[in-house]
């Protein structure tokens, strides 16, 4: 049997990271390092490349500070003081790319030393900064974090525009700070088209991955860290046809699911339809807000160009932000808000993204405004349209609606982003409005989506535009090359440990996946498919992905064959419009590549895979394990 | 029973009674898929008519019976639509669509 079927096994990157993590923590120990010769590991966690842990011990409990000088002058340096000991493991972050980063090591003593890291030069195709506006006092010690929303990496840029951390791992949609510094992000491992991944992430700025808390139905768009440190997870029941209209509680410790909601027990699903929305995904949840003084939910959905708010313990619906028009009479009288105010200039929302509840209790979202209508008729080309950030005041008693505040009308389709996007609430008048999905074609904004253009195109613009404002004024704009999710201002230290030791945990679990009941007749042939079809077959701990390229109209289907039990899987070879695409990560650039995810879920024992392709049963040769 | 039809074959069936009629194409894979459900369907249920009909030869058949893609199930009754299912589906949920006729 000739090659022509590639095999590659990886652990998960957290037995990695624990593997890299014990090998620095021994060498560490082999020898005596003091703040003279201190141990240094250039990205110790193996995928943030910006970043070092230097490590050494003192006689003396004291507490060291680390300085990762500026490129230019002192203004630019960036401290951070960690706590008293005498053993001292210190993250080293915000380093420059392609350079000879200078780093103070100081005691209170006076004691100093001064390291060189060395950095290499970022992949080529990362997305660059091509304008910024702020100054080092207004963003002091914050970067700019944004997130992926195509085949980009999360990074971050300080206040020259100059990438200061970025990790090699495609994690997509929100990032958060949680209470115990950490972030949480979604992860980079592939579950199902169109960009579902296994689950969440809890990491540090280093990059090492804490938990990682797997969902049956993954994870997409949002999350949101209760008080009690639970989290609140967008996900979806995948033995149904829908998706995007599911949200869970799980335990922060566990991974264990705690409260589900399912917005099919609220919602219409065949009413008021966004221009965007189809049968299978026709609330396209894409964030999620706990209100605490109201104890309840809000969720956008996209293809309603609904937020919608919930009661958080019976489900019941209590209000939703929206054009009405197609909403059932009764429902409109009941759950629908009617303008007040200026509303000359009052517009409501459409396919909107980030819906929160401000302290105040007014509702805010980043308004795309894609279609800007609920009737077909009505529709607004993209190169007419607008997107802004927008605050809404809300009366629940009289069910009145006023529009108290709005940026990026005024832009017009320069800052139009018909998908992805983000506001923050700082203050009241202080808010982060984050265009990150605008996408020109020959000078003018494309009715596509952006994770659809090709960036090679040279007719094509990807670009993202940041902008904080406080009471009118525009303090901060940053324009990146590239489209990103969201954006998130965040100093890279923080006050509780920067870095903690011990082996990551992989929580919660996957579904099982949905296998095909029919086998079709094939010819088994002893031999493996044609390398045209560049089988590809990855495996880790609790899943494989098969890639495969099949032309249109084949007939194929991955057999797992056991000695007890077989398994088998369609694959759709036909041509599948997304009509939405808020994260283009796992797009191929030839839609004939097919990648599915089968988790080891339910399986159990040794299995050749087969694949049948037409009317032959090929054998790849490879075999998984499943424990 | 499973039988190919075009057109004019549709149009000159007794009607009477009980029938699924799929559009297919040959280019299609889930149709190609479905091809082997409903042989198995046959099996489990052989008195039920099902009828096959190539989508990209019959357009204006398509047309009246407002099929816009394949593959695609309509359930008769009488001569009546009662249920149309899209997409390929899996033995149960088409044994279902046809018990609920019978």
């Amino acid at each position: 049997m000739s090659n022509k079927v590639r095999y590659e096994s990886y652990d998960h990157l957290i037995t990695r990271q624990a593997n890299a993590e014990n090998q620095f923590l021994t060498d560490f120990e082999k020898q005596t390092y003091t703040i003279d010769t201190p141990f240094v590991v250039h990205n110790p966690y193996l995928i943030n490349p910006l970043c070092a842990l230097v490590m050494f011990k003192t006689t003396q409990k004291v507490a060291p500070t680390v300085t990762v000088c500026g490129k230019r002058f002192e203004r630019e340096n960036l401290p951070h003081t960690f706590a008293a000991d005498t053993v001292h493991k210190l993250p080293v972050l915000g380093l420059y790319e392609d350079f000879a980063n200078q780093v103070t090591i100081s005691l209170p003593d006076g004691t100093s030393k001064q390291i060189t890291i060395q950095t290499g030069k970022l992949p080529e195709d990362v997305c660059r900064c091509l304008n910024v506006m702020t100054s080092a006092d207004y963003l002091e010690d914050n970067f700019m974090f944004l997130t992926p929303a195509g085949k980009n990496l999360p990074t971050a840029y300080d206040y020259k525009g100059d990438i200061r951390w970025m990790l090699t791992e495609n994690t997509m949609f929100d990032i958060k700070r949680a209470a115990n510094g950490n972030i949480l992000t979604g992860s980079s491992r592939f579950c199902r088209m169109p960009y579902n991944s296994t689950g969440l992430i809890e990491l540090d700025m280093l990059g090492k991955i804490y938990k990682e808390y797997r969902l049956p139905g993954n994870y997409h768009h949002d999350h949101f860290e209760m008080e009690d440190g639970n989290l609140l997870v967008l996900t979806q029941d995948f033995t149904r046809d829908t998706v995007e209209d599911m949200c869970v509680l799980i335990d922060r410790n566990t991974g264990d699911i705690l409260k589900t909601w399912d917005y099919k027990t609220f919602l219409p699903q065949d009413v008021a339809g966004s221009g965007s929305q189809d049968a299978h995904d026709w609330f396209h949840n894409n964030s999620v807000w706990y209100d605490k003084p109201t104890h309840s939910l809000t969720f956008s959905g996209r293809h309603q160009d609904a937020v919608v708010n919930i009661d958080f313990d019976s489900g019941r619906l209590n209000w939703i932000v929206g054009d009405p028009e197609g909403w059932p009479e009764e429902m409109v009288k009941k759950y629908f808000f009617t303008p007040v105010g200026d509303v000359k200039n009052f517009d409501w929302q459409y396919e909107q993204h980030a819906a929160l509840i401000t302290p105040e209790g007014d509702v805010m979202c980043f308004d795309n405004g894609q279609y800007r209508a609920k009737n077909k008729d009505n529709y607004i080309k993209n190169r007419d349209n607008f997107s802004r950030g927008v605050r809404f005041r809300i009366d629940t008693e009289k069910m009145e609606i006023e529009q108290v505040w709005q940026y990026g009308k005024e832009r017009g389709q320069e800052f139009f982003s018909p998908y992805i996007c983000n506001v923050e609430y700082y203050a009241d008048g202080h808010y982060l409005i984050h265009s990150g999905g605008i996408g020109f074609k020959d000078g003018w904004a494309d009715d596509g989506l952006g994770a659809f253009l090709d960036p090679k195109d040279p007719a094509v613009e990807l670009r993202s535009v940041t902008v904080e404002e406080k009471d009118g004024v525009v303090l901060y704009e940053l324009e990146t090359q590239g489209n990103f999710y969201r954006a998130e201002k965040l100093p890279i230290y923080h006050d509780k440990d920067n870095v903690r030791f011990g082996a990551g945990q992989l929580l919660g679990q996957l579904d099982v996946t949905p296998e095909f009941d029919t086998v079709p007749d094939a010819q088994e042939v002893n031999e493996q498919p044609d390398a045209w079809h560049n089988v590809v077959i990855e495996e880790d701990e609790d899943r494989m992905v098969f890639h495969g390229r099949f032309e249109r109209g084949t007939l194929a289907m991955i057999c797992l064959e056991g000695d007890a039990d077989s398994h088998h899987y369609f694959l759709n070879t036909s041509a599948v419009v997304h009509l939405a695409m808020c994260s283009g990560a796992f797009l191929e650039d030839d839609d004939r590549e097919l990648k599915l995810n089968i988790s080891k879920q339910g399986l159990k024992g040794k299995y050749q895979i087969k694949l049948i392709i037409n009317d032959k049963k090929f054998d790849t040769g490879v075999s998984i394990f499943c424990p | 029973m499973i039988q190919e039809l075009d057109t004019n074959g549709f149009d000159q069936l007794d009607k009477s009674g009980s029938m699924m009629v799929e559009f297919y194409s040959k280019v299609c894979g889930p149709c190609k898929m479905l091809a082997f459900v409903l042989r198995d369907i046959d099996k489990a249920k052989p008195d039920f008519p099902i009828y096959t009909i190539d989508f990209d030869e019959n357009k204006e058949l398509k047309e009246r019976l407002g099929v816009k893609g394949f593959p695609i199930m309509l359930f008769l009754k009488d001569g009546e639509e009662v249920n149309r299912i899209t997409g390929l589906q899996q033995k149960p949920a088409i044994v279902k669509a046809i018990d609920e006729i019978l």
